[in-house]
């Protein structure tokens, strides 16, 4: 598999940095533990030089250097696709209210195309800063088998990529829940309804 | 309410724990009369399934009678008597449509974590671990039913628990592990293991016109009841080398059809694989022990069918890929499809052809279900099927 830049470019100043910080670090009184420490320092550094994270594919991070929107220079991307047992026309109508789309964080969600039955595109801004924007393109899906809904959401992580990382390892991530949002959305669709168990019991925790 | 709740490996407590509510429009909160423990629960039991909790509320086998119901539910109403399926399916989705409920879409609200493990979720399933959902079980004195307008099917008063109870899971699991065999006139069906859905399978396979059924297990009663109750022919592992008195006993060709009813937990005698795979296990390098498995492989005749009833959870190796592909076999298994086979399953009963409560060795209250779960997987008192009341 030939080898793709995935670190931001904010990214490679940081790994260049904490790479030899830790060789310096590791370097001033050596041990075989400062060694390992001296050997990831390395690995960063390495990587720094290639562009390329080896760990961000496995988890699903992809780095977009052309934003669909101009006002960022690069971009984390989401990209997932679901179908729904349900028409198009209904499909789109439920998405077509705000609360409804796979939206990342607590941010207001200006609508900034919308298709009728075709597109639905998106951006959340936190004053002036843009936290993400997305769209959502409805087809009919072959054989008459309802509406495949495919997702494209980009945004500019806290903390580069490496931050990305982090929020992925601890779950409440894009690629997270991009996807909840939109099974959440097939569940009411098709049933009625959302699935959850909270507010069952349990036994002593 | 009193509920079981797992604390750890070989740790379940019967607890007080708050009652269920309604939480969506389409539940219903059903009084459990009678619910069983079943050998899949003994992989919680013993630590093998990923994603459970500490406090969870175990079972997904049982039955009772409906105390409330949602907003959205018309095809019940309080007071019925029903047995509820073990996979929680929605009956609208892709897979709903299909019949293939325990692969609904809509029914894991943690498909995320199932989707890690296996590529995609199947259902959601009572009382087993977080990956399926995390739904609080049926070994409780009640319990909240999801989909209750798809799902529960009613049952008459004529008829008792210990004939109906076993209709939410290992009778359709036996039945469909016989379906997939796809046996024709003159069949032998060989069925690793002598567990409740053994038997069943065995009892299945009969009715849908086997020839013969050839039983393996190592316990006595359970071989005895296999020979005496169903008229199937026996293997002793633990004093026979299966492959070469299977080859004995099907004129040198194999049985047509191999029915896996063990799954993850396999346990073999003078076996060299067995000890690779016990060690593995134990050091976390392979998650389940497929010792049963791979001898259904190599014992099927050339063209046969596998069909696999007993439960994996993750990774296997020396998998015999070669005997699978270079003698044209087939593989058929998945979690029991219950809704579509419910209803004729039940008028099978009613009509007399089929009682499954010949299985039960144990009646006991849910206040001692915990020494239950560990006569249960010690075989002690010569135990197969233990059932709980509340």
């Amino acid at each position: 598999m030939p080898r793709k830049l995935n670190l931001m470019r904010t990214d490679r100043v940081g790994y260049v940095v904490g790479g030899l910080a830790l060789i310096a670090w590791a370097a001033r009184r050596p041990s075989w533990p400062k060694a390992a420490a001296a050997g990831f320092g390395a690995w960063l550094v390495y990587q720094a030089y290639t562009g390329s994270n080896p760990m961000f594919r496995p988890l699903g991070l992809q780095v977009n250097r052309e934003p669909a929107l101009p006002a960022v220079a690069e971009t984390l991307l989401v990209e997932e696709a679901i179908t729904i047992s349900r028409p198009r026309a209904e499909v789109y109508a439920y998405f077509a209210q705000p609360e409804h789309l796979p939206g990342l964080a607590d941010a207001t969600l200006d609508v900034i195309r919308a298709h009728p039955d075709e597109e639905l595109a998106w951006r959340a801004l936190r004053g002036d800063r843009m936290l993400h924007f997305g769209s959502l393109e409805f087809r009919d899906a072959p054989g008459a088998r309802g509406t495949i809904v495919a997702a494209r959401v980009e945004y500019v992580p806290a903390g580069g990529s490496l931050g990305a990382v982090l929020a992925r390892l601890m779950g409440r991530s894009p690629q997270r829940l991009v996807p909840d949002a939109l099974r959440r959305a097939r569940a009411l669709l098709e049933t009625g309804e959302a699935p959850t168990t909270t507010g069952q019991p349990t036994g002593r925790r | 309410m009193r509920a079981l709740c797992w604390h750890g490996r070989h740790d379940v407590r019967v607890e007080s724990v708050p009652e269920p509510k309604i939480l969506n429009p389409r539940d219903a909160i059903v009084h459990v009369t009678a619910t069983a423990i079943c050998g899949s629960d003994l992989h919680i039991y013993g630590g093998f399934v990923p994603g459970m909790v500490k406090g969870d509320i175990l079972g997904h086998e049982f039955m009772g009678e409906v105390v409330e119901v949602g907003s959205a539910v018309t095809s019940l109403r309080p007071g019925d008597r029903v047995v509820v399926p073990f996979p929680i399916a929605c009956g609208n989705c892709f897979f709903c449509a299909k019949r293939l409920f325990s692969l609904c879409e809509n029914s894991n609200p943690n498909a995320w974590m199932a989707e890690k493990m296996w590529g995609y979720s199947p259902c959601g399933i009572y009382g087993y671990s977080h990956l399926l959902g995390g739904y609080a079980g049926g070994q409780a004195e009640y319990v909240r039913v999801p989909y209750a307008d798809v799902g529960p099917i009613k049952v008459s008063q004529e008829l008792s628990d210990d004939q109906l109870l076993f209709l939410s899971d290992i009778l359709p699991t036996g039945y469909m592990a016989a379906e997939n065999c796809a046996i024709e006139r003159g069949d032998t069906v060989a069925v690793w293991g002598c567990g409740p859905v053994g038997l069943l399978a065995i009892a299945s396979a009969l009715l849908l016109g086997a020839e013969r059924v050839i039983a393996i297990d190592r316990f006595p009663e359970r071989l005895r009841l296999a020979a005496l109750k169903l008229g199937a022919d026996t293997i002793d592992y633990s004093e026979a080398n299966v492959l070469e008195a299977l080859r004995e006993l099907t004129g040198g060709r194999g049985p047509d059809a191999c029915i896996d009813a063990v799954g993850m937990e396999a346990h073999a005698y003078h076996n060299l694989a067995y000890a690779y795979d016990r060690m593995k296990q134990a050091m976390m390098m392979e998650s389940d022990r497929p010792v049963a498995l791979r001898e259904a492989i190599m014992a099927c005749r050339s063209g046969g069918t596998v069909s696999v009833a007993g439960v994996y959870g993750g990774w296997i190796d020396k998998f015999p890929v070669g005997a699978l592909m270079n003698r044209s076999l087939t593989i058929r298994t998945g979690q029991t499809h219950v809704q579509g086979y419910m209803r004729p399953l039940l008028e099978r009963i009613a009509k007399g052809e089929l009682d499954p409560s010949f299985i039960i060795t144990h009646r006991l209250p849910l206040e001692q279900a915990s020494a239950a779960y560990r006569m249960f997987r010690d075989k002690q008192d010569e135990c197969i099927k233990v059932v709980l009341r509340p």
